[in-house]
C-alpha cells in the first residue's frame, strides 16, 4: 500500500504525509495519559473524537488556541461508525465547504476514497453531489496523522466525568461559565476557557438488538459517563430530546453471490473533494465497484413476523425519515422493492456494507432476512446490525456560533445537536471549534449566513427551528442553491475564512486568491470578446446559436450554450483564452449561473441585513406601541428573538402551522 | 385601547439596532452588477398611503428608481421641470390613453433625502374611489412599477437607515410589516372562491416542487423514476394555462367589496342580528329567540361616520350537530380571521374562551359589545363593570341594549373611531390595490414557470429554481411556503432511504 503512494502536490504544497505501516507506533508518541499532560490549562477542550470532534479540535488549533482533544480511545479517532462513504447530494456541498475553511474531511476523503463518483451529473452543476466510498482504515489513519501533527493540539485518552462551571462573566449574556472538565479516573481537573462537546450518540446512549438493550453509543465502546448528561440536564437546565438511529449488519464479502447483483462502476476519472488536490490517492483503475440489488417480498415477511422480537422498532422515538431502517421502510411502504447497495469497506477489507439494510432484530432473524435477498442467499454476517437511542440537546438553545446561550464557553456540535451524518457533524464541529477558539482568545463570535453557505443553512435551521427528527442536509433546504455551489465554495468561504475568521492557512488562502484573480481575468476576457452572431457561427460552426438579426454576443453568452465549451473558445482564440484552460469547467458553470445569481443578489442582501439587525434581549413586546396582535406579542415575548430575521422566522413557523390547522379544519367540514 | 407606553422602556432603545456583524463580503465571481430582479426585493413600488375610505385628499406614494418616470409620464414633469420637494399643481394623465384622470399636487423627493432613501414621488389627488383606482392602475401599467407589499415602504426606509433608529415606532413598524401585516394579508386571501383558487394552485405547485426536489436530492440513491418529472411537466403546463386564462379574464373573478369589514361575532342568541338591524335601521336579518337562527353570513353595506363599511352578521359560535349550522359557524370563524373589527358577546356569558379568541386580534381592532343590559339588575351591572376594569388586555367594552337602544350612541362612537383608525392604516390594503397586487404576482408566477420548461432538459437546478420562484410569487398572495413543507410532501410521496 505505502509503496504506491506519492505525495500529491498542488503548487508546491505538500498535503499528504506518506504513512508507513508502522503508523500505530507513530501514534503512541503523541497519546498521553492525564497524569502526563504537559499542562493543566488549555484554551479549548474538545470532548469526542468523531467527525465533529476532530474538525473542532483542528479548527480551534488553527485559529490559534492551545487545544486538548479528549476521547475514550485514541485508536478510534476518525472512525467511520456507520457507512463507509463521504459526500453525496447536499452532503458533498458541506464537504467542499469544510475543505474551503481548511477542515480535514475533504482531504481525508481524497486520501481514503476507493470509489469516486459525482452524483446528479445530468442535473446541473449546482446540485452535483461529489461522493466517495472510503477505506475505513485509510480514513482513520489520515485523520489521526493530521491531528497528531497539528501544532497546539494535544490528544488525551480518557472519559469526561463532568463539566466545571462557575459564575458568568457579567459583561456577556449567560447564567453560567464553563471553566474546564473533570476526568473519570479521578485525576485533577483540566481547565479551559471553552469546552466543545461532540459526544455523538453517547449521551445517555442505549444500544438495541432484538429484545436486548445495553448502555452505549457504539458497539465495542464503553458507554460515556452519566455525569455529563446529568450536568447538562440538571445543572444547566438544558432541554433534551431523544432520537434513534441504526446501522446494518456487516457481511462477509466471500459469501456474496455478485452475479445476482448489478455492478455500479465509479467515475472513470475520480474528482477530488479538496480544492488543494488535483487528484486522489487512489488511481482511477484501482477503484472498487459497488453493487445494487433489491429487497424481495420475503424480506417484508421476515420483518412482519419478527416485530414482537424487535423492541427498538416498537418504540416511538423519532428516527430519520430519509435513512429508515428496513423495518420502517417495509412497514411504511409495503409491497414495494427497496434498493440495497452493497458497498466495499476498504481495499483490503473482507467485509461489505449493505446500505439500506439498517436493522435491529435478533441476529438469527437478521441472517434469515438478508438471505431473502438474491445475492445474499448464502451470505454470512460478520457483525449484526443494531439500533442506538440517544439524547440530544434541543439546538434552539444555541447561538449561531453554536455556543449554549446560557453557558459562556460551552459549545456543542454534531449528533448532540440532533443532526445525522458525518458531513453535518464535521461542518458543525469546524464552526464550533472556530468559535470556541475565538472565545478563548477573547475574539468576538463569527456567524455564517445562509446566503453564503450550506454550513450557514445548517446552523441557522438548527438554532432557529430546532429539530423533530435527525437533521440531514438536502439541497432543497438552501434558498440560494444556484449560488451556493460545490464548485465555488472556495471563493465563498476560503477568503472570508482567512481574512475574517482566521481558520485558514495562508497557503490555502494564497491559492484561493490566485484562483479568484485568474477567474476574474478569464471572465473579463470572455466579456470583452464581443462578436455578431454570424461571426460566431463562422468560427465555431453549428452549435445551435439561434439566428436573430443584428444580435451580438460576448464570450460569456456563448458559454451558456450547451454545445459550446471553453476549450472550443480557447482553440479559436488561443492567445486570449488558453492561459485560462485550467479553469474551463468553472468558467462554463459560472456562465450558466451568473444571470440567476445576479437576480438572487438583492434578496440575499436583504436577508443578510436582517440577520445582522439585532433586537435587544430585554425588549418589551407586550407594550410595543404598534399594531400587533396579542398572539404575536406573546410569541415574541416568549421566544425573544435575537435578530429581526429570527423574529420573522419564528412567527412564520408558528403561523404556517396554524394556517395548516386552519386548512385542515376546513377539510374536515 | 392602546397599552400604556412606559417611557423607560424606550429610552434604552436608542441602541436597539446595531449592526452586529460586518456585512459579509461578496467576493469573487458572485459579486455581480445589478440587474433589476422583478422577483426580488427591488423595483419601484407604489401604494395609497393615506389609507382607503372616503377622504378629501388621497396620497399615492411612489418609491424607487422609476419614480421620475412616473412623474414624467403621468404629470408631464420632464427633467428640467423637476424641482425637489416642491408641490406643483399638475394634470395627472393616463400614460397610455393620455386621458386626464385628475388634477392634483405632485411632489418629487430625490434620494437619499426621502422617506425611503430612494427617489420618491407623491401624488396628492382627490379622494374618490374612482380617481384613486384609476391613478393606481395607471401607475401599475408603467414598466418597472409594482404595487407595494405590506409594510414595504417601512422596510425600505428602515434598510436605508431612514427610520430613526432611536424611534421605537420604526422598529415596531418593521416587526409589524414583517409579521402581522403579511399574515393578515395572507389570511384575507384565504376566503372566498378566489382564495380557494389560489390555494389550489399553491398546493399543486408545492407538489410539483416537491417532486422536482425529490428527483434532485434522492433519485441517485433511490427508486425515483424519470416519470416523476413527466408528471411535473404536465402539471406545470396546466397551471401556466390556467393562470394565463385567469389573467386574461376581464371579469377578474369575484368582486371584492370595498369598505372596512365589520364582523359581528359571538355566542348564539347574544343579539348579533338585532344589532345589525339596529345599525342599518331595517330588518336586514331574521331575528328570533331561537338560538342558531342566523346560519349564513348576512352582509350589509353601511356608511359609518363617512367611512364605507361592510357589516357582516354571522352564525353564533357554538358546536352544533346540525350540518348547515356547522358550516355557518365555520364561515363565521373564517370571516373573523379575515378582518376582525367588532365582536359581540352576550352579557351573561363572558367565557374565558371568548377572551382567548379575542386576544388573538389586535385590541384596537376589536370591540367587546355586551348586549341585553335591559335584562340585568343594576347591582349585577356594577359588579360586571368592576370585573371588567380588573381584567387587563381587553378591547374597549360597550354595554348596550338593542331593545331599548341604551348605550348605542357610545357604541357608534367607539365603532367610528375604530374604523377611522383602520382606514388611516395604509397596511390594510384597498381592494383595488389588492387586485393589482394579485395580478402582478400571478404574472411573475407564470413567467417563472416558463423558466422550468426552458431548463428542464439542461439544468434541473435552474428548472427547479423556476418552480421555486413561481411558488414564492404565489406565496406573496397565499402565505410563504417553507422548505420543511416541501420535505413533508417528499417523504409522504416517496420512500426515501439512503
Amino acid at each position: 500500500m505505502a509503496a504506491s503512494i506519492e505525495p500529491l502536490c498542488v503548487h508546491g504544497c505538500r498535503r499528504f504525509v506518506t504513512l508507513s505501516k508502522t503508523f500505530p507506533s507513530f501514534l503512541l508518541r503523541f497519546s498521553r495519559t492525564a497524569s502526563h499532560l504537559a499542562r493543566h490549562k488549555y484554551d479549548v477542550i474538545v470532548v469526542g473524537g468523531g467527525h465533529a470532534g476532530t474538525e473542532a479540535a483542528a479548527a480551534a488549533a488553527r485559529v490559534g488556541a492551545e487545544t486538548l482533544l479528549v476521547t475514550q480511545k485514541i485508536h478510534t479517532i476518525g472512525a467511520l461508525s456507520c457507512n463507509p462513504s463521504l459526500g453525496g447530494v447536499g452532503k458533498g456541498h458541506l464537504v467542499k465547504e469544510v475543505d474551503a475553511l481548511d477542515g480535514l474531511c475533504g482531504r481525508a476523503g481524497d486520501w481514503a476514497g476507493i470509489h469516486f463518483s459525482i452524483l446528479n451529473r445530468r442535473k446541473g452543476p449546482a446540485v452535483w453531489g461529489p461522493r466517495a466510498q472510503l477505506d475505513r482504515e485509510l480514513y482513520r489513519q489520515f485523520i489521526q496523522s493530521e491531528l497528531l501533527s497539528t501544532p497546539r493540539l494535544t490528544v488525551l485518552e480518557g472519559s469526561v466525568e463532568e463539566l466545571l462551571l462557575t459564575e458568568p462573566d457579567p459583561e456577556e449574556p449567560g447564567h453560567h461559565r464553563v471553566t474546564g472538565i473533570r476526568l473519570a479516573n479521578g485525576s485533577q481537573p483540566v481547565s479551559a476557557s471553552s469546552v466543545v462537546l461532540t459526544t455523538g450518540t453517547f449521551l445517555s446512549g442505549s444500544l438495541f438488538m432484538g429484545q436486548t438493550t445495553s448502555p452505549g453509543g457504539r458497539i465495542g465502546d464503553a458507554p460515556s459517563s452519566a455525569g455529563l448528561s446529568h450536568t447538562l440536564r440538571e445543572r444547566l437546565g438544558l432541554r433534551v430530546g431523544r432520537l434513534r438511529t441504526g446501522t446494518p449488519p456487516r457481511i462477509v464479502k466471500d459469501s456474496v453471490d455478485f452475479s445476482l447483483a448489478s455492478l455500479h462502476a465509479p467515475d472513470k476519472q475520480p474528482t477530488p473533494f479538496s480544492f488543494l488536490n488535483t487528484h486522489t490517492r487512489c488511481k482511477p483503475e484501482e477503484q472498487l465497484p459497488c453493487y445494487l440489488t433489491h429487497t424481495t417480498p420475503g424480506v417484508e415477511k421476515v420483518v412482519r413476523e419478527s416485530l414482537h422480537l424487535n423492541c427498538h422498532i416498537q418504540q416511538d422515538t423519532k428516527g430519520p425519515r430519509y435513512c429508515p431502517s428496513i423495518e420502517s421502510r417495509v412497514l411504511r411502504f409495503p409491497g414495494r422493492r427497496h434498493q440495497v447497495w452493497l458497498e466495499p469497506e476498504g481495499l483490503t477489507s473482507d467485509l461489505l456494507y449493505p446500505q439500506g439494510l439498517s436493522m435491529t432484530m435478533p441476529p438469527d432473524v437478521q441472517l434469515c432476512l438478508i438471505r431473502e435477498i438474491p445475492p445474499l442467499h448464502r451470505a454470512e454476517i460478520h457483525t449484526p446490525g443494531y439500533g442506538v437511542q440517544y439524547d440530544f440537546v434541543c439546538p434552539t438553545q444555541l447561538s449561531p456560533a453554536l455556543q449554549v446561550k446560557s453557558t459562556q464557553g460551552l459549545f456543542l456540535a454534531g449528533q448532540i445537536n440532533g443532526t445525522t451524518g458525518y458531513e453535518e457533524a464535521a461542518a458543525q464541529g469546524l464552526w464550533a471549534g472556530v468559535n470556541a477558539g475565538r472565545w478563548a482568545l477573547s475574539m468576538p463570535p463569527v456567524a455564517l449566513s445562509r446566503t453564503e453557505s450550506y454550513i450557514g443553512v445548517l446552523i441557522d435551521d438548527l438554532v432557529s427551528r430546532g429539530v423533530t427528527e435527525p437533521y440531514r442536509m438536502f439541497t432543497s433546504r438552501a434558498e440560494f442553491r444556484t449560488s451556493l455551489r460545490p464548485d465555488n465554495a472556495d471563493l465563498r468561504l476560503t477568503l472570508k475564512g482567512f481574512e475574517e475568521v482566521g481558520c485558514v492557512s495562508s497557503l490555502r488562502y494564497q491559492e484561493a486568491v490566485r484562483v479568484r484573480d485568474s477567474l476574474q481575468d478569464a471572465l473579463a476576457a470572455l466579456q470583452s470578446l464581443v462578436l455578431p452572431t454570424s461571426s460566431w457561427k463562422k468560427i465555431l460552426g453549428d452549435v445551435g446559436i439561434s439566428e436573430t438579426k443584428n444580435s451580438i454576443l460576448n464570450g460569456m453568452d456563448l458559454l451558456q450554450y450547451n454545445n459550446v465549451s471553453f476549450e472550443m473558445l480557447a482553440s479559436a482564440f488561443p492567445e486570449r483564452f488558453s492561459p485560462h484552460l485550467e479553469f474551463s469547467q468553472r468558467l462554463e458553470i459560472e456562465a450558466i449561473y451568473r444571470p440567476h445569481c445576479d437576480l438572487q443578489r438583492k434578496e440575499m442582501e436583504r436577508i443578510q441585513r436582517e440577520e445582522s439587525l439585532s433586537l435587544p434581549p430585554d425588549m418589551d413586546y407586550l407594550s410595543l406601541p404598534v399594531s400587533l396582535s396579542q398572539e404575536v406579542r406573546e410569541i415574541l415575548d416568549r421566544v425573544r428573538p435575537s435578530t429581526v430575521s429570527l423574529s420573522t422566522k419564528e412567527l412564520n413557523l408558528v403561523f404556517s402551522q396554524s394556517n395548516q390547522q386552519h386548512q385542515a379544519q376546513q377539510l374536515l367540514w | 385601547m392602546l397599552p400604556s407606553i412606559s417611557a423607560g422602556i424606550w429610552r434604552g432603545a436608542q441602541h436597539i439596532l446595531r449592526t452586529s456583524r460586518v456585512a459579509p463580503r461578496r467576493t469573487g465571481l458572485c459579486t455581480c452588477a445589478g440587474i433589476p430582479g422583478e422577483l426580488c426585493d427591488a423595483g419601484t413600488i407604489f401604494a395609497l398611503s393615506s389609507g382607503h375610505g372616503r377622504c378629501g385628499v388621497a396620497v399615492v406614494r411612489v418609491s424607487g428608481p422609476a419614480s421620475t418616470t412616473a412623474l414624467r409620464c403621468m404629470a408631464g414633469l420632464t427633467h428640467s421641470l423637476l424641482t425637489p420637494r416642491t408641490a406643483l399643481l399638475r394634470s395627472i394623465t393616463d400614460p397610455q390613453s393620455k386621458e386626464v384622470l385628475d388634477r392634483g399636487l405632485v411632489l418629487w423627493f430625490p434620494g437619499p433625502h426621502s422617506f425611503t432613501g430612494e427617489d420618491s414621488a407623491e401624488f396628492h389627488i382627490h379622494g374618490g374611489p374612482a380617481v384613486i383606482t384609476a391613478v393606481l392602475q395607471a401607475l401599475g401599467s408603467l414598466p418597472g412599477m409594482r404595487p407595494a407589499e405590506a409594510g414595504e415602504f417601512t422596510r425600505r426606509a428602515f434598510h436605508a437607515g431612514k427610520l430613526g433608529l432611536t424611534e421605537v415606532e420604526g422598529l415596531g413598524d418593521l416587526i409589524h410589516a414583517e409579521t402581522e401585516a403579511q399574515r393578515r394579508q395572507a389570511l384575507r386571501q384565504m376566503c372566498g372562491d378566489l382564495g380557494r383558487l389560489y390555494q389550489d394552485w399553491t398546493s399543486r405547485l408545492k407538489r410539483c416542487l416537491a417532486h422536482v426536489e425529490a428527483f434532485i436530492d434522492f433519485s441517485e440513491d433511490e427508486l425515483i423514476e424519470d416519470g416523476v418529472l413527466n408528471q411535473v411537466d404536465t402539471s406545470v403546463c396546466d397551471l401556466q394555462a390556467e393562470m394565463e386564462r385567469h389573467l386574461k379574464d376581464e371579469r377578474r373573478g369575484e368582486r371584492l367589496r370595498s369598505g372596512v369589514q365589520v364582523v359581528i361575532a359571538g355566542a348564539t342568541n347574544a343579539g348579533k342580528s338585532s344589532l345589525l338591524n339596529t345599525l342599518c335601521q331595517r330588518p336586514a336579518a331574521i331575528v328570533s329567540p331561537i338560538a342558531g337562527t342566523t346560519r349564513d353570513v348576512v352582509e350589509t353595506a353601511l356608511d359609518i361616520g363617512g367611512f364605507p363599511a361592510v357589516l357582516s352578521d354571522t352564525a353564533g359560535l357554538r358546536d352544533s350537530p346540525d350540518l348547515v349550522e356547522r358550516e355557518g359557524v365555520r364561515r363565521a370563524r373564517e370571516r373573523c380571521m379575515c378582518v376582525c373589527v367588532c365582536r359581540l358577546c352576550y352579557v351573561m356569558h363572558l367565557f374565558k374562551s371568548d377572551l382567548l379568541f379575542l386576544s388573538s386580534f389586535p385590541s384596537e381592532r376589536c370591540l367587546l359589545v355586551l348586549n341585553k343590559t335591559d335584562l340585568v339588575s343594576e347591582e349585577w351591572r356594577q359588579q360586571l363593570e368592576t370585573e371588567l376594569r380588573r381584567s387587563s388586555g381587553l378591547p374597549p367594552v360597550c354595554l348596550i341594549s338593542c331593545q331599548t337602544n341604551e348605550g348605542l350612541q357610545d357604541f357608534l362612537a367607539a365603532l367610528h373611531s375604530s374604523i377611522k383608525a383602520l382606514c388611516g392604516d395604509p397596511l390594510s390594503g384597498a381592494p383595488s390595490l389588492t387586485q393589482a397586487r394579485h395580478r402582478a404576482h400571478l404574472q411573475q408566477c407564470v413567467a417563472a414557470l416558463s423558466q422550468y420548461h426552458r431548463y428542464r432538459d439542461t439544468d434541473l437546478a435552474l428548472a427547479a429554481e423556476g418552480v421555486r420562484l413561481a411558488l414564492t410569487s404565489l406565496g406573496r398572495i397565499t402565505g410563504r411556503v417553507g422548505a420543511e413543507e416541501i420535505l413533508d410532501i417528499i417523504f409522504k410521496d416517496f420512500c426515501i432511504g439512503k
